[in-house]
């Protein structure tokens, strides 16, 4: 009996493994940074339904193995695009290059909005740059130029004398995310920026400069929180004091229990992104792998669903899923370039 | 133990045709095969960590990879960043990842036993036909759910705890992961332990009920360390589950490495870190992603050590009863 | 009082001790299977009592528009359903003139809804030619505001429906129906129209290979190494070898898949045949520990007897031994099973956590499964995801508990104490 069970389980074995070859592959690969994938999803789903073209895979893999996925060759065993939250680096373009990818098609689809946010229990904050550099950064200047301190700030009203006495909690992404990279760059340097000497001091030392504008600190007032932004709103909800840095797209569809601190006096609301007035956002991109054109069908109609006015437009539905749009006439400039395979240009 | 028999195998077969001799030594070699399996999948994880490990290396000196007290990998993501320098120490990973799982398994060993001796021993043969089953959904819960519920449930209510009692906690807190996480590993601890007491003969039980002994001394002093061993495995097999979990970890203890032994500060473990850093957004030669594959290496070859001195010590203490 | 007496005495009341104690470990016990299945109980209500209005859809009816100037019946699939759907709710409110009115009344309908007009009119063609009135999906918004998940009270900018299009609803005829959709869908960013069914069958294949591979492979290595091997340093090696690979992060065992399933074998990426390879590897160590320990437990006798009568060791082994260990097999292949079944990360690295409509008709088809689906909607915007999150993992439940079901069968058969 028992070696009837052993022999019939190895007999299913081999016919499962035994599969056949599989024929080629005509249906779009794609791969990349997860705050991507909610915009690259809802192009593929619409691209399913209204073409003849299979609906496209989409991977949630983050940018960097989206792109090392993406530079690891040609052939139908790669991805064709691959989504990235950040622009692509020289040295992946190298990698891409040595493993005979030379012709990448960049797109760049719009910005994403980061916001800071708390629930809508406590009272809404209005903070500057300088507040959120001087709150969040490991180290900060003592008031003599020249001169920096561990961060010594507990509550808000040491950072600004305006704002209310609560302890400083920030809930945000960890040092692998393009959220954090981005709020680093446009918040805390924004904010670091505001102090004239070490303004100065940029040109002097960059790497000083650098360091001490992009550290944030490791106390336990800035707690990594994870990539899971729902979580992170759940928390603030249940946590009145508590803030958090995610993106536009959820302070958007949660706006009955968080709400969004204005920036330099700048709400986070669609508009003010879209025009560029809120300081805080970033681009958002895909690579198209140009020799799988033609190889892979649908590619071209894909980009072409991409780049329409009804997906990306002002009022197109990746709008209403909380892509901010670029101005009519990036949108223009990209479209150009996206439809016409033009090379990327580092 | 069985293997006694090897040399009885040859005088005991003549009754034995060529034709089952065959197939006996088929069997055989498809068992050997299958046990090397395990092997080949070591060599493999080595072999996918270690280039990739050497890589990280060479930017990072061993040294302070192993010595350093300080993980914070917050380097530039982008090339035209020049940024901090990232700390790579790993010290602080493995107190996190010590702490987390001696938390789970100081929930899990007691509830798991006694689970275990409970259903075993005294519960009727109804009650353990389904309670057994409904520990084993526990296992079977998917670890985002186990990750919500210890960020949204546990972890507010030990800070509100903590706080009534003038305490200092975080909102994410390893006591909220380990806690979590040790009733996700219960099931291991339970079902297996329940297996392996089942199986200590009756015999022993009768001898030992016969000699005055109360069931619950029969228990301690007979049947316990008759089942030790298979015990033991499933103590060790709990420990790895919960030494490898990530998804607790990084919902409700967060990502920040602090070196610390406290429970109610947030800590993070090498198999969180490692998700965190192969999933995320920076590019993937960069020591940052590298790390992952190093981090994955260290951890391979500090349980393998465990594992070892654990085998050693079970094999000391393990007997062997009928 | 005599000495015997003092000594009865004394052991009376160590026998009381004794007993008392008795009880004591009794009630231990009884306590901790009550703490973990609270801790079930409280779990799994709370996420039926959240996935519960997953079950339940928001359907609007409209009347459209089919004459023949709408759609050339020679040609329907030619025709703009979207345009047809959208004049039938301009019709209803003529007040919508403004771009930005028009807008919000579009939203209030599934932006499927033209799909499910066109498909409706394919299936009964009689619709045709006249005025007619369907029903369709409709929004994410407006479901949720009829589950009573947005708060009408709240003042309209904290929520995400504003008065004007509370009040259309509240003028259309809305129906809230049982939601097939959600077990015969593939996934879609559109939560009114999000379903399961491709990660359910994606979850079922990789499980099926798993299974197929780690269940012969554990239990064929755990009688080797248990009834076999010599004992010696191989056997040592191999034995801290698969203790160890328990401990191994399930992510580099995706990165393993990588490396050698994918790269070296070049099977296709985000099949549920790799993934269930992955998963093998990883249930592999659980089920070779606890299948071990089951044969440990077997009493030397049954060995020694069956070698006594004559039968070779693998006989006695496959004969005698492995059957009385078989509910110990089982229970690892319950555990391990239920750990892969509920695996996302090690899935990640072999291309398994992607979006896919299309259900997998093999083995070789992309897929994802149903942690990776959880996962993914946790991690969505819409707030409709929520309750689809937790309905997604009763589903999970569900399926583990039917797997559990079969073993638990297969297990009480076998169960026998010495």
């Amino acid at each position: 009996m028992f070696m009837k069970t052993l022999t019939l389980t190895a007999v299913a074995l081999a016919t499962v493994t035994a599969a056949p070859a599989f024929a080629g592959r005509d249906q779009l690969k794609i791969v990349g940074s997860s705050t991507v994938f909610p915009f690259a999803t809802t192009v593929a789903e619409r691209f399913g339904k209204n073409t003849d073209f299979k609906t496209p895979v989409v991977e949630s893999t983050g940018s960097g193995g989206g792109l090392k996925l993406f530079c690891a060759g040609i052939g139908e065993a790669y991805p064709d695009i691959t989504n990235a939250s950040r622009r692509i680096k020289s040295s992946e373009v190298e990698r891409c290059a040595a493993n005979g990818i030379t012709d990448i098609v960049e797109a760049k689809i719009g910005y994403d909005g980061i916001v800071f946010a708390n629930s809508v229990a406590s009272t809404q904050f209005d903070v500057t740059l300088a507040d959120l550099f001087l709150a969040l950064a490991k180290n900060v200047p003592t008031g003599v130029d020249g001169e920096v301190q561990p961060n010594p700030y507990t509550t808000w009203d040491q950072v600004n004398a305006s704002l209310p006495a609560i302890k400083i909690e920030v809930m945000g992404p960890p040092p692998t995310s393009g959220t954090r990279d981005a709020f680093v760059e446009l918040a805390m340097e924004g904010g670091c920026k505001t102090f004239p000497w070490i303004k100065a001091f940029k040109k002097a030392d960059k790497k000083a400069y650098k360091s001490l504008c992009h550290t944030i600190r490791e106390d336990g007032a800035y707690i990594e929180a994870g990539e899971n932004d729902n979580l992170i709103v759940q928390k603030l909800a249940a946590n009145p004091n508590a803030f958090g840095i995610f993106g536009y797209s959820f302070l958007e569809q949660n706006s009955d229990t968080v709400q969004g601190s204005t920036i330099n006096g700048v709400a986070p609301e669609f508009e003010a992104i879209a025009e560029g007035d809120y300081p805080v956002s970033r681009s958002l991109y895909f690579y198209v792998k140009k020799d799988h054109v033609g190889l892979i069908p649908g590619i071209t109609e894909f980009l072409a669903e991409f780049t329409s006015e009804n997906a990306w437009g002002e009022d197109g539905y990746l709008a209403d899923k909380g892509l901010i749009p670029m101005t009519d006439a990036e949108r223009t400039e990209w479209a150009e370039k996206i439809t016409g395979l033009s090379n990327l240009a580092m | 133990m069985a293997t006694k028999s090897t040399t009885a195998q040859s005088t005991l077969n003549i009754t034995a045709g060529n034709r089952s001799k065959l197939a006996e030594t088929t069997v055989k070699f498809a068992m050997i095969l299958c046990a090397v399996v395990a092997i080949a999948v070591t060599i493999g994880i080595v072999l996918s960590l270690i280039f990739e490990a050497l890589e990280f290396f060479k930017k990072i000196p061993l040294t302070e990879f192993l010595f350093s007290i300080e993980w914070s990998p917050q380097t530039a993501i982008r090339s035209d960043q020049v940024a901090a320098e990232g700390k790579f120490g790993v010290i602080p990973l493995f107190t996190g990842t010590l702490l987390i799982s001696a938390i789970a398994m100081c929930v899990a060993t007691p509830l798991g036993l006694a689970s275990a001796v409970f259903l075993a021993e005294y519960a009727s043969k109804r009650t353990r036909d389904w309670v057994k089953p409904m520990l084993e959904i526990l296992a079977g819960i998917p670890t985002v759910v186990y990750g919500f519920f210890a960020a949204l449930t546990v972890a507010p209510f030990i800070r509100m705890t903590g706080g009534s009692m003038g305490l200092e906690v975080s909102s994410e807190s390893a006591l909220a992961a380990g806690l979590v996480m040790g009733i996700m590993i219960v099931p291991l601890i339970s079902s297996l332990s329940d297996d392996v007491i089942n199986a200590v003969p009756q015999a022993m039980r009768d001898a030992s009920l016969g000699l005055g002994a109360t069931h619950s001394e029969t228990i301690k002093q007979v049947i316990l360390p008759a089942a030790l061993p298979g015990i033991a495995g499933s103590l060790l097999l709990a420990a790895s589950r919960a030494i490898g979990e990530t998804m607790i970890v990084v919902m409700a203890a967060g990502l920040a490495a602090n070196l610390t032994a406290n429970p109610l500060e947030a800590v993070t473990t090498i198999t969180a870190q490692i998700v965190a850093l192969l999933t995320g957004d920076q590019e993937f030669d960069s020591a940052k992603t590298l790390s992952a594959f190093a981090l994955g290496l260290l951890l391979f070859i500090v349980t393998l050590a465990l594992n070892y001195i654990s085998l050693r010590i079970v094999k000391k203490y393990r007997e062997q009863y009928d | 009082m005599t000495n015997t007496e003092v000594n009865f005495l004394k052991g009376q009341k160590h026998l009381t001790r004794r007993y008392r104690a008795e009880q004591r470990f009794q009630w231990m016990g009884r306590a901790a299977i009550a703490v973990s299945l609270t801790f079930l109980v409280f779990m799994v209500s709370s996420i039926f009592w959240q996935g519960k209005g997953a079950l339940i859809t928001t359907k609007i009816a409209l009347t459209v528009d089919l004459s023949a100037e709408m759609i050339d019946p020679a040609n329907i699939k030619g025709a703009s359903f979207d345009k047809i759907i959208k004049l039938a709710l301009r019709a209803e409110f003529p007040e919508a003139t403004k771009r930005k009115q028009k807008k919000k009344l579009y939203a209030l309908v599934s932006s499927d809804a033209g799909f499910q007009l066109r498909d409706q009119i394919l299936e009964n063609p009689a619709l045709l030619g006249a005025n007619q009135t369907i029903w369709v999906s409709a929004s994410d918004d407006v479901d949720m505001l009829m589950k009573g998940h947005i708060d009408r009270d709240k003042p309209q900018s904290r929520r995400r429906l504003d008065d004007q299009q509370i009040s259309w609803i509240d003028a259309l005829s809305v129906k809230q129906v049982f939601n097939t959709g959600f077990f015969t869908n593939g996934d879609s960013r559109e939560p009114e129209l999000a379903g399961i069914l491709s990660a359910l069958v994606g979850s079922a294949l990789s499980l099926l290979i798993c299974f197929a591979l780690s269940f012969p492979i554990g239990i064929m290595s755990a009688i080797y190494l248990e009834e076999f091997a010599k004992k010696g340093r191989w056997s040592d090696l191999i034995e801290i070898n698969i203790n160890n690979l328990a401990a191994v992060p399930s992510i580099v065992f995706g990165l393993l898949g990588l490396s050698i399933f994918l790269n070296i074998f070049g099977l296709p990426r985000s099949s549920p045949l790799v993934g269930g390879m992955v998963l093998s590897l990883m249930t592999l160590p659980t089920i070779i520990i606890a299948a071990r320990a089951s044969l440990r437990a077997v009493p030397p006798s049954i060995r020694e007897a069956a070698l006594g009568m004559g039968a070779s060791p693998v006989q006695a082994t496959f004969h005698h031994v492995a059957p009385l260990a078989l509910p110990g097999f089982l229970t690892g292949t319950i555990v391990g099973m239920a750990q892969a079944l509920g695996e996302t990360a090690p899935l990640l690295m072999i291309g398994m956590v992607a979006f896919i409509v299309d259900i997998p008709g093999s083995i070789l088809e992309p897929a994802t499964a149903l942690p990776v689906q959880i996962f993914l909607w946790a991690d969505s915007p819409e707030r409709a995801f929520l309750e689809k999150t937790s309905a997604a993992i009763i589903a999970l439940l569900v399926f583990l508990v039917l797997m559990n079901i079969i073993a638990i069968i297969l297990r009480k058969k076998y169960e026998i104490r010495f």
